[in-house]
């Protein structure tokens, strides 16, 4: 990331000027027959450096269809580091208290948490257009705590797309080149060659209010990257589509950030979005950072209730007492019963997530049989919701209702009523703090 | 059937209202096109009144002053307008109440109040300081400040019709304030600037009262040269000028119409 240093103390005059016509040229200028070999290349290369640690399997699936699009040429990606970030409106509440965050270079890095939670402040405060309270703000290792949006190389792709009503799409997002004082021969290529890469097709010269939601989220992205910013802002630009459309935008979001191998900060109250797309993830409450981590950390292995209830469901109860003579296994006392656990951490209360328990039903005979196996909890079916790929579950288990998910594999599903153990695994068994 | 009499009746009453607003001035605009001079009959279809019109020199420099003095009053009223409308937007979200009041005031107050107090404001003045005598300067400050509060309801309403993201996306694009306003607010208003316009246009241009009170000896303008000459009686000429000064003023007006429709449907 050499290159990130070499521009540190650059103004945003000379960023103008660091990406010359010629250095940038390979996939945009060449001829098309050329194009594709180029891409594999690129792609390879890309690979290399930034899908090495990433647990999202829909990335692997980028490598087929990427070679027959046209590729933007790379450039270094840009890290953020926040420091010490305070922030409030008025007399109310801190939007932001203390957040203190880095941002790798070309990750694809999410704000999730609950409206109001100062998110939304946070990709405000990156892009300059909210000013801090207290904290520093350093993108590409400049501090631009105090530069104003128009002098930041970040670009936000905003809620509602904002895209200007009096321009035609090529002169919106030819706006921001127009802007940086880039000449109008160069501005045109890579307004065409940006429209390529997202495959505007003959949209380009329709008026904006001619569009549907899902061009204008399109353009309102090819008019953020056209500038090649060091960060790109992404404000819940997706709350606003169906649920069909959203889903495909997001693998083909992702896909163009791992192409790209920009760094993405992106905000959204949708753990799902948030999971699926997401090198890592900060989940934010009050004004204040939950937890940061990879999907499967914050999903697996949440730092507190807040973070397990709001990533999906969750059976939470209090440890009441805790066994550790065993040296295999510490044995924990909850409403359920007694529950044998491999490595729970030190909190004080149990997570259950729903699909990681099962069902077994209990014949007739062994009902009134003590519960003589680890780990399995008797109750009784309350409610069943069929869902075709799986079933969700109320059971009642000691007094206590606890929700269990189950996939249905074509064997029976319990019915309701149904004398049943609900199974837990020991190893994924894990206590927080509350 | 009383069903169907009311609705003759509801259409009867609508043609008596367009009678009422149009009759009169389709008789003038029809009397400016008399062979004779007689306001009694019409003998036939000429332009001899138009053309007495290009003759009188008191006429065509009243004229002159009708037109020099809307269109400086309205350009004045477009600048000071556009920017109280852009302040008010910008600080919408603060108690404006009084400031509100003051700048619509003018909109309600009584023509002849208004020009009134503004005689007597400037004669103060000038008695004080020997500026401002009764003339053009006079009218054009007096015309801007009633002009002022409809260009910055329009300017503002056009504002409120945006997304307040779109200010932000221009600066995450890199304009500097300077070319927030050239590239970005300027080419949105243009509509609501065009129409801020003309309406303020029509609106100098068709005031009497005001201007009655604010003139000096040798800034007539076509409305008080027509009230000075219509002592002597209605002649043909008035009409004449009467049926231009109202297409001039349907013109601009349909613009604005125009312009406002458009702006609507996108």
């Amino acid at each position: 990331m050499s290159a990130v240093d070499g521009k540190d103390a650059g103004t945003p005059e000379q960023h103008m000027t660091r990406k010359p016509a010629g250095a940038r040229a390979p996939g945009g200028t060449h001829a098309s027959e050329s194009v594709s070999e180029h891409v594999g290349e690129s792609f390879d290369d890309n690979a290399g450096e930034n899908l090495g640690d990433t647990v999202n399997e829909s990335v692997g699936e980028s490598h087929g269809t990427n070679a027959d699009q046209p590729a933007l040429p790379r450039r270094a990606a840009s890290s953020i580091q926040l420091k010490g970030l305070h922030k409030r409106f008025g007399n109310e509440v801190a939007a932001l208290d203390g957040v203190d965050l880095s941002i790798q270079p070309g990750e694809f890095f999410t704000l999730l948490g609950p409206s109001g939670c100062g998110k939304t402040t946070l990709l405000r405060i990156l892009a300059g257009l909210e000013a801090l309270d207290e904290g520093q703000v350093v993108i590409g290792g400049r501090d631009v705590t105090e530069v104003p949006p128009h002098q930041r190389s970040v670009n936000t792709v905003f809620q509602s797309y904002a895209l200007f009503p009096h321009l035609s799409v090529r002169d919106n997002l030819a706006f921001g080149l127009k802007m940086r004082g880039v000449a109008p021969r160069e501005r045109e290529a890579r307004v065409a060659e940006m429209a390529e890469f997202i495959k505007l097709g003959s949209l380009i010269d329709r008026r904006v209010d001619q569009l549907s939601g899902g061009q204008r989220q399109r353009i309102a992205l090819a008019r953020a990257l056209v500038c090649e910013p060091d960060v790109l802002l992404l404000d819940e630009p997706l709350s606003a589509l169906d649920a069909g459309l959203r889903s495909q935008i997001q693998i083909e979001l992702l896909r163009l950030q791992k192409r790209l191998g920009m760094t993405f900060v992106f905000v959204t109250h949708d753990q799902q979005e948030a999971m699926v797309m997401s090198d890592r993830i900060a989940v934010l409450d009050s004004g204040s950072l939950q937890q940061v981590g990879s999907p499967r950390e914050i999903y697996e292995r949440p730092a507190n209730a807040f973070v397990a209830r709001f990533m999906g469901h969750a059976n939470l109860f209090d440890v009441t007492a805790r066994d550790d003579s065993r040296s295999d296994a510490i044995r924990l006392t909850t409403p359920l019963g007694v529950l044998t656990a491999q490595a729970p951490g030190t909190g004080s209360l149990l997570l259950l997530r729903p699909e990681t328990l099962d069902l077994r039903r209990r014949p007739a005979s062994e009902f009134e049989r003590h519960d003589v196996l680890e780990n399995h909890l008797p109750g009784r079916v309350q409610e069943r919701l069929y869902r075709g790929s799986h079933a969700e579950y109320r059971v009642e288990v000691a007094g206590v209702s606890v929700q269990v998910v189950v996939n249905n594999r074509g064997g029976q599903l319990p019915e309701v009523g149904d004398q049943v153990d609900v199974v837990v695994a020991a190893q994924d068994l894990i206590t927080l703090r509350g | 059937m009383r069903r169907g009499g009311f609705h003759k009746g509801l259409r009867g009453f609508w043609w008596l209202t367009l009678g009422f607003l149009y009759l009169p001035l389709i008789v003038v605009m029809l009397f400016s096109f008399n062979a004779s001079n007689s306001a009694a009959s019409f003998t036939g279809v000429s332009l001899r009144w138009y053309r007495r019109l290009l003759g009188n020199d008191a006429i065509l420099s009243a004229l002159g002053n009708s037109l020099l003095l809307a269109v400086v009053s309205s350009l004045l009223a477009l600048m000071i307008g556009t920017l109280i409308g852009y302040g008010m937007y910008r600080h919408r979200h603060r108690k404006l109440g009084w400031l509100i009041v003051l700048i619509y005031l003018p909109i309600v107050l009584p023509d002849i109040v208004f020009g009134i107090s503004e005689m007597t404001f400037f004669v103060k003045i000038n008695e004080l300081t020997g500026l401002l005598s009764p003339g053009l300067a006079t009218m054009t400050i007096a015309h801007v400040t009633f002009q002022v509060p409809f260009v910055a309801l329009i300017v503002y309403s056009r504002f409120v019709g945006l997304d307040p993201t779109l200010f932000e996306a221009a600066k995450d694009l890199y304009a500097t304030p300077r070319q927030r306003v050239q590239f970005f607010m300027l080419p949105t208003l243009k509509p609501a600037l065009i129409s801020g316009f003309l309406l303020s246009f029509t609106l100098s241009l068709d005031d009497f009262v005001i201007s009655f009170f604010t003139a000096g000896p040798e800034s007539a303008t076509l409305p008080i040269y027509i009230w000075s000459a219509i002592r002597k009686g209605v002649t043909p000429e008035i009409n004449a000028i009467a049926t231009l000064m109202m297409a001039a003023v349907a013109l601009a007006a349909l613009t604005s119409l125009v312009l406002s429709r458009r702006r609507a449907a996108s």
